[in-house]
């Protein structure tokens, strides 16, 4: 009997302890932003949270999906967050959004022009574009074959030292590339004709990953990935000489990231401020040269060291751009095939 | 055959023990890669440095004890009057939801709590938080309480209440003066099993956390996504170390 | 008797209407529910998430969960008796030994799974054993397959069976085997005729606290299994997140949760029940 009351005792005195510790450090105003990993600087939150005298919460994701289903229900409590350029019109469709106001971003001219108007939102008045880059290969050199098109990953010699995205677009979109459609396609043939491609893979896939990818490639575990060009910087730039980037031949995907205010947050003018602060060059320039990212801020691009600004994964040549396409948004009847499409891939 | 067992235990707990040992003794490698360089404790300097990894960690806790108050003190209860009558059709019922609630994968019910959850707020102008974090908690442990206290339950002689009751106690003093003393130990068990399963949870929480509340498991679950962490190693260690004393002191309460 | 019902029965008779009962209910209206571009529900009223489960394909995803799940408990029972053997007959040491069982279980089970992860990498520790003794010369792929997340289950839910076998071989009369003995029985014939039957209950309870979770697993594979092994878990979290099909994953919760609760009423035994 006794020791019942002494445990619980012991367990309340506990739990008001923590509580009075955690509850006494939080009189700042707060900002809660929501982006994916590696994608600031070290002091970039806390120069922020210096210089404003604001607290801010910084979760990360590692894939849109990840961040619309916590979202969606319009009661998340985040503030800013980062979603894709083809996430941009479908949020804004649901009323997830808070339109943006230039006033409170003078910053706004150090975009790049090439992302002024782009055309998931030619006014901006949704979001700012934040960081782009395409989708391509990552390999080791000492591999054989050296895959510089997607169909090298279909390579039995590669068996289980290919990873591929856990990303149903970007799967799909490598299988429709492959065989000479578009990455938007709608057609439900082209899907089916996708998702047989990339159940023939699965065989010769070791894992789906994201982000998480790039230690794996570091330490020499992955031969061959598909992946972000910035997880693709990011990788050569930690293992020297032993990796190389390839821009699939027959085209690849093009992302941009954008920075956006959720409709439900309360703390607009503090997120406009957080903008703002992201557009400023040399804050810009300094996330770029820490994550190896590739900016859309024209400004910032020129305060860049030239080994960064002539970094050809992160900022590839207009001939090479050229057999980049930009994900589009997908109609409902099409967004719902290929989720299906997605789950039998991954359930073969 | 008892040297045979003890050799095979030996080997079992070396399964069961080794690989945390491997992650402690490479917490202490200054290289990040699995060659064993000099000893170092800087993946310890940089986990306390992590201002989120430690809020997580009091969140957890906070919750944790929380949740397992709640749960052991309505699962005891529930597991005594379940005990006592078992027929009608509130306590079948109610039996039946506890087996559901063991039934039923964490997914399930982590979505299902979602759901709950995102339906209510519509009136309540609430949100995720700790708070529902909590009462999640205490949702899917209340089972393995009642689990645990009704095994020790069964092994109770009614006789022992009836003659209480012959001697003119009331009903609520029988419980608290005759049984619940010999439920002590399964009460205690019950309790400590309640706290591992919360503070340990990862799913249902990933689910029905809000923006303020990230548990240690969800720090964790980020960290291990991205790959072998020479950081995570650290927190490993100290996770272990902690709990483990804490196993220690209680099992030294309990014998005192 | 009556009178302390009601008040001890409350809380818990709440507790479970409002984070049990009404949330399947949600969950199974849901299921008939056709689901949002981007996730949630809407109307119309359909069995189409239910009549999509006879695909050949889902019924291959449940059976693989069945397989691994069953091989995890199986492997989980048989190596957790003679462990819990060996801690009902250590006399005065069994807090002892029960807590070095416990103590790893008190660990994350993340950070377990996570341990894994580093042990079995192609540069991992293991591997990098190997080779440095030279019995291999390229690494050993031991993660991202079905293996690793049997292993990494059986680690982690040991314990599981280890604590009802242990609570079942510490109540069993030692008479009984002094009588086996008495009767000429070897150790061996008196563990496999006396004591082995006599701890069916505590099989019984192990095998349904291994079983169950493992079934619906679905960290072990994420982690081990490098998001390629989808189990029934796996898919149900799918459905929630990336493939926004809300109620497909409804369905198959529901589906999965029958499935279950069949297997424990089939196991059970009148006078053993859990609860």
């Amino acid at each position: 009997m006794n020791e019942i009351a002494m445990s619980r005792r012991k367990f309340l005195t506990g739990a008001a302890g923590s509580a009075g510790f955690v509850a006494c450090g939080r009189s700042r105003p707060r900002l809660n932003v929501y982006n994916w990993s590696d994608y600031v600087a070290p002091d970039t939150i806390s120069n922020f949270e210096r210089e404003f005298g604001i607290d801010v919460r910084y979760g990360t994701y590692e894939s849109d999906q990840e961040m619309l289903a916590k979202v969606m229900g319009g009661n998340s409590g985040w503030d800013v967050i980062f979603p894709s350029a083809e996430y941009i019109s479908p949020m804004r469709e649901l009323g997830l959004l808070a339109p943006l106001d230039h006033a409170a971003l003078p910053n706004l001219g150090a975009l790049d022009p090439s992302f002024r108007n782009p055309p998931w939102d030619p006014e901006l008045r949704w979001n700012v574009p934040y960081m782009h880059g395409s989708t391509g290969i990552v390999y080791q050199k000492t591999i054989v074959p050296q895959p510089l098109a997607w169909a090298d990953l279909w390579d039995s010699r590669l068996s289980g030292r290919i990873t591929m995205l856990d990303d149903a677009p970007e799967v799909i979109g490598a299988c429709l590339k492959k065989r000479g459609y578009s990455v938007n396609s709608s057609d439900p043939a082209q899907l089916r004709r996708a998702q047989s491609d990339a159940i023939v893979q699965k065989r010769l896939v070791r894992a789906y990953l994201n982000a998480e990818v790039r230690d794996q490639l570091v330490a020499g575990d992955v031969g061959a990935a598909q992946a972000w060009a910035v997880t693709a910087a990011q990788a050569i730039a930690a293992a020297p000489g032993k990796l190389a980037f390839a821009f699939p031949k027959e085209g690849f995907p093009r992302f941009s990231d954008n920075v956006a205010i959720l409709r439900e947050s309360r703390r607009s003018e503090l997120a406009h401020r957080f903008i703002n602060y992201l557009l400023r060059p040399e804050v810009a320039a300094a996330i770029v040269i820490t994550t190896r990212t590739a900016t859309a801020n024209g400004a910032a691009w020129k305060l860049l060291p030239p080994e960064i600004r002539e970094n050809t994964v992160l900022f590839p040549p207009p001939e090479i751009l050229a057999r980049g396409e930009w994900f589009e948004p997908q109609s409902a009847a099409s967004q719902k095939l290929r989720d299906r499409l997605w789950t039998e891939i991954k359930g073969a | 055959m008892k040297k045979s067992l003890a050799l095979y235990a030996a080997g079992a707990y070396a399964f069961l023990h080794l690989p945390l040992l491997i992650l402690a003794v490479f917490s202490v490698n200054s290289s990040q890669f699995t060659i064993w360089e000099s000893f170092s404790l800087r993946w310890y300097r940089a986990a306390f440095a992590d201002r989120d990894l430690i809020e997580s960690a009091v969140n957890s806790l906070i919750i944790a004890v929380g949740a397992t108050v709640l749960s052991t003190a309505v699962g005891t209860l529930a597991a005594y009057a379940l005990w006592k009558r078992a027929s009608g059709w509130i306590n079948g019922w109610l039996s039946g939801s506890f087996y559901l609630s063991l039934v039923t994968p964490e997914i399930v019910t982590g979505v299902s709590l979602l759901v709950f959850f995102e339906w209510v707020f519509r009136f309540l102008h609430l949100r995720l938080g700790m708070h529902t974090v909590m009462i999640a908690h205490v949702a899917f442990s209340v089972a393995y309480v009642v689990v645990v206290v009704m095994a020790r339950l069964r092994t109770f002689d009614p006789v022992l209440e009836e003659a209480a009751l012959d001697l003119g106690a009331t009903e609520f003093a029988v419980f608290y003066r005759v049984t619940l003393p010999y439920l002590a130990p399964a009460v205690a068990a019950a309790a400590m099993l309640a706290f591992t399963v919360s503070i340990d949870d990862y799913v249902i929480t990933s689910l029905v956390a809000g923006v303020d509340s990230q548990t240690l498991p969800m720090v964790i679950y980020a960290m291990a996504r991205r790959g072998v962490n020479p950081v995570l190693n650290a927190v490993s260690t100290i996770v272990a170390v902690g709990l483990g004393a804490m196993v220690l002191l209680s099992e030294r309460l309990r014998a005192s | 008797m009556t009178r302390l019902q009601k008040p001890f029965l409350a809380p818990a008779a709440l507790l479970m209407l409002a984070t049990l009962a009404i949330p399947l209910a949600i969950v199974g209206a849901y299921s008939l529910l056709t689901r949002g571009a981007y996730g949630g529900v809407e109307q119309p009223w359909t069995f189409e998430s239910y009549s999509r489960l006879i695909d050949p394909l889902y019924g291959a995803i449940f059976v693989r969960s069945f397989w691994i799940a069953a091989v995890a408990t199986a492997l989980c029972l048989v190596l957790g008796f003679p462990l819990a053997l060996f801690i009902a007959r250590s006399g005065s040491r069994k807090n002892l030994y029960l807590s070095l069982v416990i103590l790893p279980f008190w660990t994350s089970f993340l950070i377990r799974t996570y341990a894994w992860m580093f042990l079995l990498r192609d540069t991992g520790l293991i591997n990098t054993i190997l080779q440095a003794l030279g019995i291999i010369h390229h690494p050993l792929p031991m993660l991202y397959n079905d293996g690793a997340v049997i292993l990494g289950l059986v680690y982690g839910y040991l314990p599981f069976t280890v604590l009802p076998l242990y609570a079942t071989l510490e109540r069993l009369d030692a008479t009984l085997l002094e009588a086996a003995a008495d009767l000429g029985a070897s150790p061996i014939t008196a563990l496999l005729r006396v004591t082995l039957p006599l701890s069916m209950p505590g099989i019984r309870a192990g095998a349904i606290l291994v079983f169950v979770p493992c079934l619906g697993t679905y960290l072990t594979s994420d982690l081990l299994g490098g998001s390629k092994t989808i189990l029934i878990g796996n898919l149900v979290q799918n459905q929630f997140t990336t493939s926004r099909d809300w109620p497909f994953g409804a369905a198959v919760s529901l589906v999965l949760m029958a499935v279950a609760m069949a297997l424990l009423f089939s196991v059970r035994r009148h006078g053993e029940e859990l609860i």
